[in-house]
């Protein structure tokens, strides 16, 4: 891990066993490279998400009625439910990257898991939702319904995204263990489902401002 | 440099070599993720895109060198000078500085040996040649965008802009945006974790903080444009109303939208250049840059600043007054952190012993034009005054003395100052300075009557105009003095393309004070043979620093040679952290870039499922990037 040249300093890509990544994490000083990576295409996806909010509340404040007639105000209660549960893998997904920083592997495995199948769940209860929606109004009727469903897709494009990254990790992580790599691909991961958790619930506040 | 003297540092340097080597031939340069290599493939493409985006500058002052010109018709002169505006941004300035100069020189100056993800360094640099060629392809179909470099709807709308045009415009953006949006993660990620051991904050160069500056705006400017993109391609293509009044759309909406991106884009185009200035400054007269902190802060103030003004382009769309002045004020507070840069070059220039070579000759010119141009921006920032010029040749006047006299100059400057660390060899200095003032000369002659043919009435895109207007003696020294300002250019190429190949090869006729100048000429792979330490934002001004890497390099301390490795430091105060190992050549990010290309062109075409498969091969590419994990 260490040698003459480097003195004390870690050599973290040689950390190929849980153990010895979750010893190099704890033990650095500020956050690896990955981890600002995560942290800055984050900020990049809250600013598209904060665009498309700020365009939907544009169009809504420019018009006579919102949502314009016959489409009636969305229903509080199936959303609500389906976001609260999204938010709900979040301890998950934290309990995966702690147990994935202390070099539990098969624990870390087992909490992202519990939460993948609950994300998916999730997505699915989405798109029934959403078909629900296309009949009884479209994105080319109107406005309301080309900002509605575009922000609902992307969101749900989010939260694709957000389980092939999970499958991906999971994979590497049972077959390969916790190297250095996937072990901040597992903090990376959290952090990217708990941005995805509160974006879920501002497009939730903002789907259903006509109703509240 | 580090001097290698014994037979054992040598035998250092040769492992260094050896672990290091680049592949040979196309296949090398295919899979590179070698900073400088990206840099130099940035550079070469960006000039091609420099030349076409020239070709369309002259063809459009052709048009316009006399009345009722015949060299263009009205709808190939709309194509023209919108790829002219959508070339020269996105294609030429912007990767330009970013990718070119900020690829090459971040590193080096910050004393690692990559940036922090070099494979998303090399992915940058295919996708934004794929979004490049992807918007030419059009311009050869002959269906390039026609509705100018902002596109506004309803124009650009699928009513009455019914051919693909737009579409290339559109999906040609959000592909470029995805490129841009990856190379400002990876350059703030670079210059928070690579810098070398003792660079705290405060003691990186001005010309990292100008590039921080600009990775931000980019990253938090870029969502905005891919949005309104986004928004215009599902009214297109598939019959959404985001822009469309008949079914409650918001036209306007379109331009909040793109706004919100341009202005910070200017910010975005210049910054770099303030950066470039700060680094040629110093070495040329002889001093420490003044106000180092202040210049510092004014920088990132820009580009802050530049997120709240966008409206001061819509000031006659007809917002309430509140709203208007509102913009107009913050659009004047801009002249506090920019007059900061401003004095302080001028005083570090006027207080040195300046030596008036080419880059400082450029930089001056830069100055000056950046004055001329910051001036007329402030009469654009009083609102009766810009109702009046609006969408007149004033406005071209004053954003071609912004962006290519201020942006554009500087970059001049720096090809002349980096040459020699880039290749080895040294310019003409004759010529160097004979080019200087013909684009000098050039830029004055062609943009300065802009401003009073813009303020006699001429507006801006017209195909055409007749004779009697008052416009044709101002329009034809224009046109003259954009064939001074190409020979100027075509001068800078012949010069560096000669010295490229007969230049004599000794080291440069000036003493940078940043770590690029601790390495030879040019750079081996591994860009230092031992990583520096840093006690000053002047590094290679402090010798005996210098002087103890050479005796760290005798004694084999900090060669770091089990690998690709180079050092992770603390962000703040850039403490010795970890040894990364990175990443070596890679077949995925040109693969990916390539499926990525394969989608876009289905976009355009209509062709949804197999835009998606190719999406699923994008996929693919990114599984097989990650097959080799230890290379984080």
């Amino acid at each position: 891990m260490t040698d003459a040249s480097a003195g004390e300093v870690p050599r973290s890509a040689h950390a190929e066993r849980s153990r010895t990544a979750a010893a190099i994490d704890r033990g650095r000083q500020a956050q690896p490279s990955g981890w600002w990576g995560m942290v800055l295409f984050l900020c990049s996806e809250v600013t598209l998400f904060g665009t498309l909010i700020g365009s939907y509340f544009y169009l809504n404040f420019g018009a006579h009625q919102w949502p314009p007639p016959p489409i009636k105000p969305p229903e509080i209660a199936g959303p609500t439910v389906a976001t609260a549960v999204l938010v709900g893998t979040v301890p998950l997904m934290a309990l995966g990257a702690a147990a994935a920083r202390r070099g539990l592997r098969w624990s870390a495995v087992a909490w992202i898991a519990a939460a993948f199948v609950i994300q998916i769940l999730y997505l699915a209860a989405q798109v029934l939702l959403i078909r629900h929606d296309l009949r009884t109004f479209t994105p080319q009727g109107n406005a309301y319904g080309s900002i509605y469903f575009t922000l609902l897709f992307a969101h749900h494009a989010h939260v694709l995204l957000g389980l092939l990254l999970n499958a991906v990790v999971l994979y590497k992580v049972a077959r390969h263990g916790l190297t250095n790599y996937w072990l901040i691909g597992a903090r990376g991961l959290a952090l990217y489902w708990y941005v995805v958790a509160a974006l879920a619930v501002a497009v939730l506040f903002t789907i259903l401002s006509p109703s509240l | 440099m580090a001097t290698v003297v014994s037979p054992r540092a040598r035998r250092y340097v040769e492992e260094l070599d050896r672990l290091w080597e680049e592949r040979p031939g196309v296949l090398g340069w295919l899979t590179t993720t070698d900073h400088k290599r990206i840099g130099i493939l940035y550079f070469f493409t960006t000039l091609v895109f420099f030349g076409a985006g020239g070709v369309e500058a002259l063809l459009i002052r052709s048009q316009l060198i006399g009345p009722n010109g015949h060299v263009l018709g009205p709808q190939a002169y709309d194509e023209v000078f919108t790829m002219h505006g959508i070339t020269m941004i996105f294609l030429f300035v912007i990767p330009m500085t970013t990718g070119a100069f900020g690829n090459y020189l971040i590193p080096l100056m910050i004393g690692a040996r990559d940036m922090a993800f070099p494979r998303l360094n090399a992915l940058s640099y295919w996708i934004f040649l794929g979004s490049g060629v992807f918007m030419y392809v059009s311009l050869l179909q002959g269906h390039a965008p026609n509705a100018g470099w902002f596109d506004y709807v309803p124009l650009a709308s699928k009513q009455f802009d019914p051919g693909n045009n737009i579409d290339y415009y559109g999906y040609g953006l959000i592909f470029n945006g995805i490129s841009s949006t990856i190379a400002s993660i990876n350059f703030i990620v670079t210059i928070f974790k690579l810098r070398a051991p003792g660079m705290s904050i405060n003691r990186m160069p001005l010309f990292c903080f100008a590039f921080l500056a600009v990775a931000f705006a980019l990253l938090f400017a870029l969502p905005s444009l891919s949005v309104a993109a986004l928004f215009l391609e599902l009214d297109r293509q598939l019959g959404f109303h985001f822009y469309d009044a008949a079914f409650g759309g918001a036209p306007l909406l379109w331009q909040n939208l793109f706004w919100i991106f341009g202005h910070p884009e200017v910010y975005i185009i210049i910054l770099p250049a303030f950066g470039i200035a700060t680094s040629i400054i110093p070495a040329f007269v002889h001093r420490r840059m003044v106000f180092f902190p202040l210049v510092a802060l004014a920088e990132i103030l820009v580009a802050f600043l530049g997120f709240g003004v966008w409206v001061h382009h819509m000031f006659t769309v007809g917002f309430s007054t509140l709203t208007t002045v509102y913009f107009a004020a913050a659009s004047l507070i801009i002249v506090i952190p920019s007059a900061i840069q401003l004095f302080a070059w001028i005083t570090t220039i006027v207080t040195g012993t300046p030596d008036f070579q080419t880059p400082l000759l450029f930089i001056i010119g830069f100055i000056v034009y950046f004055i001329i141009g910051g001036l007329s921006g402030i009469t654009v920032a009083a609102i009766p005054f810009d109702q009046q010029v609006h969408d007149s040749y004033y406005i071209i006047a004053h954003f071609h003395f912004v962006i290519f006299g201020a942006a554009v100059f500087p970059i001049l400057g720096g090809m002349y100052f980096w040459f020699p660390k880039v290749t080895g060899r040294v310019y003409h200095e004759l010529t160097g300075k004979v080019s200087f003032w013909l684009t000098f000369a050039g830029t004055f002659i062609t943009f300065f009557p802009m401003h009073i043919v813009g303020i006699l009435g001429m507006p801006r895109r017209n195909y055409t105009y007749p004779a009697h207007m008052g416009w044709t003696l101002l329009n034809f020294i224009e046109s003259i003095g954009s064939y001074l300002l190409a020979a100027g250019l075509i001068l800078i190429v012949v010069n560096l393309a000669y010295s490229f190949f007969r230049g004599p090869q000794k080291e440069p006729p000036f003493e940078g004070d940043t770590l690029e100048w601790a390495t030879s000429s040019p750079p081996p792979p591994y860009n230092f043979a031992v990583i520096p330490t840093v006690r000053s934002p002047y590094p290679m001004w402090d010798k005996e620093d210098r002087e103890r890497d050479n005796k760290r390099l005798e004694a084999g301390e900090g060669l770091l040679n089990l690998g690709h490795e180079t050092p992770a430091t603390t962000a703040e105060d850039a403490r010795l952290d970890e040894i990364l190992t990175m990443p070596s050549h890679s077949p995925w990010p040109p693969l990916t870039a390539l499926a990525l290309t394969g989608m876009f062109v289905m976009l355009v075409m209509a062709h949804y499922w197999i835009a998606a498969g190719f999406l699923a091969l994008v996929g693919l590419t990114v599984l097989g990037w990650h097959q080799n994990e230890e290379q984080a």
